[in-house]
């Protein structure tokens, strides 16, 4: 059971590579409190994704464990340093992607009902019912027949969210995803994650959207080289951050000078 | 000489009957080829490097090598082998489906890989168990982009199954040469064989366009 002040994900000493040359994380440590947004930027390369890819469970890693609501869900065991994941611990968290990801050959209720039928065996008529609530509050009401190449890059982006919310996650990570939009339909995809936050769902972000940073996190994690460089406040780690190395990437990615 | 083309009525029936066989021939071994082809497709593309190699070696061997010569192959050799005698049908039937899997396995093969990883990653973040991955995420994704080229792989069958005449099988073509050695007018006969041959293969290429254009634009894949 979760208490109050336990934290919803932990992440200790979390080390990944691709192959036996490209070391991306090299000893992470994250606590992150239930209710908190977690803003991370850093510099490309820095393994932002890979973070976000190994607490979804879509990447082995070397060593290190990572725990969520208390439960130990992601570690590596035994001689040969397998990966090991609760598939039912992760269950709980949903993700977004940079790249659009939904089914092209299921329309936009299928794509949303999936999974609900498939892994907790919903009935379709139940989950169709909620699929068709969540699209109507996305603003997406009348695209519940669409397929995914009828819709614009805000409206995948949109009907994405509105998919892995079907799950009913308790903590939801979200990896760039406004990055491959049009600039005019990027807020229309903001909104809608500003709109989860007002109801207090606890999230992880990656964003080079420094507008977006301020206004959703409640914590901003700067990540470079495979560690953690600076933690702490937006308005410190964004406004006057203490480490030289988050100082010149914030002046020279969003152009902010003091 | 001038040219008859009533001559021709007077055969209908056989070359009906001729066509039939061919239909059939074509269609049992779309069916079972097509299966052959989506399993050799998977081996193809499996993670197990000697499932890999079989498969791969099947495939090469009956690409690269004249349909007509695998036919003989199979209608002489294959019973001797197999010490039983195979019909004049069950040996067309093998020939063609070894056939249309191995050209049919490379349509599933490039279909397979063209579904993006993204794709599977989709999948995990959903919790979809691998089963429902393949059958509901994978399978369909492939099949649908394989529908055209595996129309066109249809209508290759359909044509190349007129070598079955060349062993002695009573498909349309053999009725068509049959009927221009008896009554000494090739061309007249043979024209109207190539005409309903052609009827037949025309509409299955026109319904490839159809199907990029309608189904494949509208899901974009
Ligand atoms: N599948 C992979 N195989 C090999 N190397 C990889 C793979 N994925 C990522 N990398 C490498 O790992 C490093 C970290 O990549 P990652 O995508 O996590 O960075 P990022 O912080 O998300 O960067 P960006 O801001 O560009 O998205 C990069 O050097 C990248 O080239
Ligand atoms: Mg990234």
């Amino acid at each position: 059971m979760m208490s109050a002040n336990a934290p919803l994900v932990s992440i200790k000493s979390l080390r990944k590579s691709y192959g036996p040359y490209i070391q991306v994380l090299k000893g992470l440590d994250i606590e992150m409190k239930p209710g908190e947004r977690v803003v991370v930027i850093g510099p490309s390369g820095g393994g932002k994704s890979t973070l976000l890819r190994v607490m979804m469970g879509l990447e082995k890693i070397d060593s290190g464990s990572i725990t969520f609501g208390g439960e130990p869900y992601i570690s590596s065991k035994g001689s040969d340093k397998k990966t090991v994941i609760d598939t039912e611990v992760r269950r709980s968290i949903g993700m977004v992607f940079q790249h659009y990801t939904l089914f092209p050959h299921l329309n936009v209720t299928q794509n949303l009902i999936l999974a609900p039928c498939k892994v907790r065996g919903e009935n379709k008529v139940s989950a169709t019912k909620r699929a068709h609530a969540l699209l109507d509050r996305f603003g997406l009401g009348a695209k519940a027949n669409a397929y995914p190449a009828q819709l614009s890059g805000g409206q995948k982006q949109r009907v994405a969210i509105a998919r892995a919310l079907m799950l009913d996650p308790k903590l939801m990570l979200f990896d760039e995803v406004t990055s491959a939009l049009d600039p005019e339909l990027v807020a229309e995809v903001e909104q809608v994650i500003l709109q989860l936050a007002a109801q207090n769902m606890p999230m992880m972000i990656v964003t080079h959207d420094m507008w977006f940073a301020k206004n959703i996190a409640s914590r901003v994690i700067f990540c470079a080289g495979g560690v953690v460089v600076e933690d702490g406040p937006p308005e410190q780690v964004l406004g006057s951050p203490k480490e030289e190395r988050t100082r010149d990437f914030i002046d020279r990615v969003f152009h902010i000078r003091h | 000489m001038a040219l008859d083309f009533s001559i021709i009525l007077r055969f209908q029936e056989a070359l009906a009957l001729g066509l039939w066989m061919t239909i059939k021939l074509t269609l049992i071994c779309v069916v079972l080829g097509c299966s052959l082809g989506f399993l050799v497709g998977l081996a193809r593309t499996s993670r197990r490097s000697l499932l890999r190699a079989i498969s791969g070696v099947y495939v090469e061997f009956f690409r690269g090598t004249p349909v007509l010569i695998q036919l003989f192959w199979i209608f002489f050799c294959l019973p001797l082998i197999l010490g039983v005698e195979l019909s004049n049908l069950a040996s067309g039937v093998i020939a063609l489906t070894l056939y249309m899997g191995a050209i049919t396995s490379e349509t599933f093969r490039a279909s397979l890989k063209s579904i993006g990883p993204e794709q599977l990653d989709a999948c995990v973040a959903l919790g979809l168990p691998r089963r429902v991955q393949v059958t509901n995420v994978i399978l369909p994704q492939a099949v649908l982009r394989a529908v055209p080229t595996l129309l066109s792989n249809c209508v290759s069958l359909f044509k190349e199954s007129a070598l079955v005449s060349a062993v002695g099988m009573a498909d349309l073509m053999f009725v068509g040469q049959n009927i221009s050695n008896n009554t000494a007018r090739p061309v007249e006969v043979l024209t109207v064989v190539a005409i309903i041959y052609f009827v037949i293969a025309f509409p299955l290429t026109r319904a490839v366009t159809l199907v990029e254009r309608r189904v494949l634009a509208k899901l974009a894949i």
